[in-house]
This record gives C-alpha cells, structure tokens and sequence, in this order.
C-alpha cells in the first residue's frame, strides 16, 4: 500500500508477510515463558525487593537515614528523579515527535519506547515520594482549597508547575500508549485460545473491529496526541529544569537551562533504549524489525544529542566566566577541579567525548558496542545530575556552612532497586503486550510480500496510477 | 403468516456479502469499483489504517479535531479560572511584594491543563462515537481481519442489490473468499 522507493532499504527485512508479522511479535507472549525470561524476571524483582525494603526503611526512620545535611538538602533523590524523569522523555519523543516528521522507523521502536517512558515516570515518581520524608503528604502540592488550615499552593513555584507537568505527561504517555495498543490487544484476542486470555484481551480490546470508519477516527486521533505530545516533551523537561533555574544557587540560576536538559532527557532516554533493544532484539528474535538501520539511527541521535548536551557544558563555563560574579566563577571551578571533580570529569567523559565515537560507522554497526556505549552514556547522564545538584549545593555562600555529601548504604539501594522496579515492569511488558506495534508495521511492510497473485511490476502500476499512496 | 413475512424481509435487509481479500491493494481497487457502480458498502476491516481508503468510502472527515481544539480551550478556562481564583481572588498572597496576577508565571500550568483535557477529552469523545469500552464484546465480522485478511462488506437489499454482479466484482478483483453473512442488530 505505501510506495517502495527504489533506493531506501526496506525497514522490516525477511521478506515479511502481514501473518509473519503477527506470528512473529506474538510468539513471547503466547507460547510458554522462556528460561531466560524466568531468570530476567527473577533477577529484577529481587532487586525490587531491595527497593522496597529501603523506601520503606526510609518512610520509617525518615531522611536522616540518607546522608543528607543542612546544605546538601537535594542529593541522591532528586538526581535519581530527575534522571528517571529523563529517560521518560524518549518514548514520547519517538512516537510523537518522529510521527510529526512522518519517519517510518520508529514503528519497530515506539511501542517498547514508550512502555519504557511509563515505567522510568513511575521511578521519578517514587522519587518524588520518597524525598517528601512523610509520603502520606503526598497530595499537599495539589491545589485544594484552605480547608486544613494551609493556604493554596503558591501558582508561581516551579514545583507546583511540576507537580502539574509531571502528572500530566505521565497520564497523556498512557493514553497515548494503549490508543497504540488497542488494534494489537484485538489481535491478541482473535487469536487467543485459553479463556483467561480471551477474557481479559476482549475486555482490553474495547470491541475493536478494524472498521475503516474506527481507522480514519483512529488516525486522526493518532495525529493530534502527537501533536500535542510534542510541545509536552519539551514542556515538562523545561519545568523540571525549573526548578533549579528559577533558584539563585549559582550553578543552577542559568537560562540556558531549559534547552539544555531536554537534549540531555533526549540523549539519556535514548541511552536507555539503545540498552533495552540491544539485547531485546535478539532475545525476542526480533532482528527483522529492529534492524541495524534502527540501530544506526538511534546512535546518531545519541550523538547529535550528546554534541548538544556537550555544548551547554561549555556554554555554562563561558558565561559563567564572562559573567564576571565570582560565586558563579566559583561553582564552575569548583566543579571541575573541586572535591567531586571525578563525577565532573565522569560526566564530561561520558555526555562529551565518548558519543563522539558514532561518527565512525562500526561503531553504529555493532550491537555489542553500542550496547556499551548505552550504558555509558546512561552513566553519564546520571553524574550530570548529580555534578548540577550536589557539587553546586555543597559549597554555598557562606564558608562555614560548607560541607560534603555521601550518600548512605539506604539511597544507594533505593538507586539499585529503582533499576529494579524498572526492569521488573519491561518484563512483564515483554511478557504480556506486544513488544513492537504490529498494525503500523503491517503498513509499512512493501505490499508484494502479501500479494501472491501480482509482482512488484503490478504493484508499481497501481503506485503509478495514484491509488492509495501514502508516504 | 403476516409476521413470517415480516420476519423473512427482516432476515433479507440483515444479509451482507462479505469479498476476503489478503491485499490492501487490491481492497482499495475493489472498494473503489464497487462506489463507483452504487452499492451500499456496509464498511470495509483491514487489520491496519489503510491509506485512502476513508476517502474512497466516502468516509466524512471526522470532527474529532473540532472536539479536541474545544477540550483544550476547556482546559486553559478551568487552568485560568483556578489560578486565578485562588492566587488572586481567594488569598491573594504577598511574595516579596510582586503582584499575585502575573501572567507568565499563569503559563506552565494553563499550557499542561489545555493538553490534559484536550487528551482525555478527545479520546473520550473518540470512544464514545466508536461505542467503544472496556468489556465490549463485539461480533467481529472475521476473526482473521486483525491479522493479514481485509474484508469488504456490501449490504445486501432485496430485489435491489443484484448478487450475481457483486459477486463477479468480487472475484474478478481477487477476492480469495466470498460469503453472505447476517448483520448484527
């Protein structure tokens, strides 16, 4: 149905045909739970139980458990929720973004993209939670009205805008996620044998029935969430940085701030796709889907976004420089040749230098090395929060309230279990939901792979005729 | 004898003939002829959003944008009212002595409330003209149309729809299958 360019490499390989397609993406989820799927899963949530037992360690005692101080007030729990938060920002980039610049190759990847967005908010979240000390608080930043005695939430702090954003982007991801997934949830049903599976994937399904008039609503639908998903990737990552920016802490107080932490959230969700794909290509059999032009893609993003991440680096050490007021000198100097100069120096490694690897095409072409550069670029972003929060807070303005920060054997495990949480609800996205949206896919596959009565010649003169191309 | 009648011509009205086809291609040709020759095609499954195929229908274009452009609007007068209300009107609070009616600070709020109602909103709206909910069971017109068939389905009127024709359409235009089906009430 769609024109094949002569040039263009295909982007599903194998000779694919429309049932290939859903035999293939199905098979994880309807034969048997693999070997390796067990010890993934087990893995993962036995790290979550190590999350749960030091979140709930910390609801009990209280945040003396953690290692912050008077002036280290921010340490591990925001780093770890602004780098979740981060790696929720590629899903929806994937999907919305590239659906607006109509690039097809996001079919195979936004699916498990966005599922990862979901899961990396719900982290963020924890975050949230946790660092609050009285969790069952939680609803304080809501607006409500001055029925306990406190007066509304102050409409001008960045953290109320966040509490709004944050909320907001993970409610839209979700629906935005299972509109996805609806005419693949009908599929699942249709083929479903067992009556638990029937049951639940009908009642999933919302009595989908492929109708073209359901289709053409479902397009349009499609099209506007893109459309506003894509200002609220921006949005929510500007607000987030926010909260720093709109502080008078030198280090944090800068307007390059917006910008520069949505390319970092880019370039670290990203990251975190290029680890999950790697290896679940594979595992899943999946090599005709994601294929090494997928990979290729994506490492090149993770450069451009790295590049850019980089800048600002440098950018924030000139005008800190040109600024002339020497607390802001200080922050940067301190920095980088301070007490944590090794997470300064990590993080410039990591977000810098080493992206620039994917100018070389083995270095895109070869699964086990962009599945180490992966990790390193999550690394990387990881210690850019950390370097932002702690070495900026560390030494404030007055000298005798300087002090370091180390973090307890608590927040390191928190840190860990989150991997946990993360990685526990990827499994059982892999196990139970298609992994690759297979009604997109189906559209994109060249149609002569499911004609068995005509060639490419009769396809190209229906091309030729205009009839039904899209593209 | 009357009911019986009546009861055979309801049978009558309720009959579809249904061309299965494993082709997009030859779906959008075959939809395409048979518009064009007058019949009264019931809708068309395919297991993707085929391109074009609305349009040959003859599909209206949906109003669903006007309902999401409506939502958003919505949702900035509910943003706007609210902060307004409170920060304002309600307790108008002293913050180092800056006025509490500032527009910009209004943005980020306003701007993340327009496209939380505009998104539930317009799939709201959007499951609603499809009669679409958790639980449905529908009775799907051929199980395999959400794998790799397409399937055009023609109401079948008695004494009007000329059968013998639109089984010729169908066939000539590749169809692997055809079969009269009763529509669901």
């Amino acid at each position: 149905m769609s024109y094949e360019s002569p040039i263009r490499e295909t982007l599903v390989t194998g000779g694919k045909t429309y049932a290939d397609v859903t035999n293939d993406i199905l098979r994880p989820l309807e034969q048997k739970a693999t070997k390796s799927w067990w010890i993934g899963f087990t893995l993962s949530a036995l790290v979550l139980a190590l999350w749960i037992g030091a979140t709930t360690y910390t609801v009990l005692v209280g945040l003396g458990a953690w290692g912050i101080n008077k002036t280290v007030g921010w340490a591990f729990d925001i780093t770890n929720f602004v780098f979740w938060v981060g790696i929720g920002h590629a899903g929806t980039l994937i999907s919305a973004v590239l659906l607006l610049f109509r690039q097809k190759w996001r079919m195979s990847i936004n699916r498990s993209a966005e599922a990862m967005t979901i899961f990396a908010v719900i982290c963020a979240a924890s975050f949230i939670l946790s660092h609050m000390g009285r969790p069952w608080m939680a609803y304080w930043p809501v607006p409500l009205p001055n029925a306990f005695g406190s007066l509304w939430v102050n409409f001008n702090s960045p953290l109320v805008w966040d509490v709004f954003a944050i909320s907001t982007y993970f409610s839209v991801s979700l629906v935005f996620w299972y509109i996805g997934l609806i005419p693949d949830i009908a599929s699942i049903r249709d083929r479903a044998t067992t009556k638990v599976r029937k049951f639940v994937y009908n009642f999933f399904s919302m009595g989908w029935n492929g109708s073209t008039r359901t289709w053409h609503r479902y397009e349009m639908i499609s099209l506007i969430l893109a459309g506003i998903s894509t200002p609220l990737v921006l949005s929510v990552h500007s607000i987030v940085s926010m909260d720093f920016a709109t502080s008078l802490v030198p280090g944090w107080h800068t307007t390059i701030f917006p910008p520069y932490f949505v390319a970092g959230a880019i370039f670290s969700g990203f990251g975190m796709v290029l680890t999950l794909l790697v290896v679940g290509r594979v595992v899943l059999k999946q090599e005709n889907y994601i294929t090494m032009g997928h990979l290729d893609a994506m490492c090149r993003i993770v450069m451009l976004t790295g590049s850019m991440v980089g800048l600002a680096y440098i950018t924030e050490f000139f005008v800190a420089a040109y600024s002339g007021v020497e607390y802001e000198q200080y922050a940067f100097i301190n920095r980088a040749f301070g007490p944590y100069w090794w997470s300064y120096w990590t993080m410039m490694t990591c977000n810098l230098i080493a992206p620039q690897v994917f100018w070389i095409k083995w270095a895109r072409s070869t699964p086990w090395f962009i599945f180490l550069m992966s990790i390193v670029v999550n690394i990387g972003m990881w210690f850019e929060r950390f370097v932002i929060i702690v070495t900026s807070l560390h030494r404030d303005f007055i000298p005798s309230s300087w002090s370091m920060y180390t973090p307890t054997i608590v927040e390191v495990s928190i840190l860990i279990g989150s991997f946990g949480l993360f990685f526990t609800l990827y499994f059982l996205f892999c196990r139970y939901l298609p992994t690759i949206n297979m009604a997109e896919i189906k559209s994109i596959i060249p149609t002569h792979h499911a004609d068995h009565g005509h060639g490419q010649a009769a396809h190209g003169e229906h091309a030729k005729k205009g009839d039904a191309v899209h593209g | 004898m009357v009911n019986t009648r009546r009861k055979e011509m309801q049978y009558m009205d309720n009959k579809m003939l249904m061309g299965i086809y494993d082709n997009p291609d030859s779906t959008y040709a075959v939809t395409k002829q048979l518009m064009k020759e007058g019949y009264d095609i019931h809708d068309v499954y395919t297991p993707f959003a085929v391109h074009g195929l609305d349009r040959v229908m003859g599909v209206k274009r949906t109003r669903l944008s006007i309902a999401a452009f409506v939502f958003a609007m919505c949702g900035v007068a509910s943003a706007l009212t609210l902060i307004t209300y409170a920060s304002y009107i309600d307790w108008p609070m002293n913050i180092g002595g800056k006025p509490s009616l500032i527009g910009p600070d209004y943005i980020p709020i306003t701007f993340e409330l327009g496209i939380l109602f505009t998104a539930f909103g317009m799939v709201g709206a959007f499951f609603v003209v499809n009669r679409m909910f958790w639980g449905r069971n529908t009775d799907v017109i051929d199980v395999r149309v959400t794998d790799d068939r397409f399937v055009i389905a023609v109401n079948i009127h008695e004494n009007k729809t000329n059968v013998k024709a639109l089984e010729g359409i169908f066939v000539s235009g590749g169809a692997l299958e055809v079969r009269e089906r009763i529509k669901e009430i």
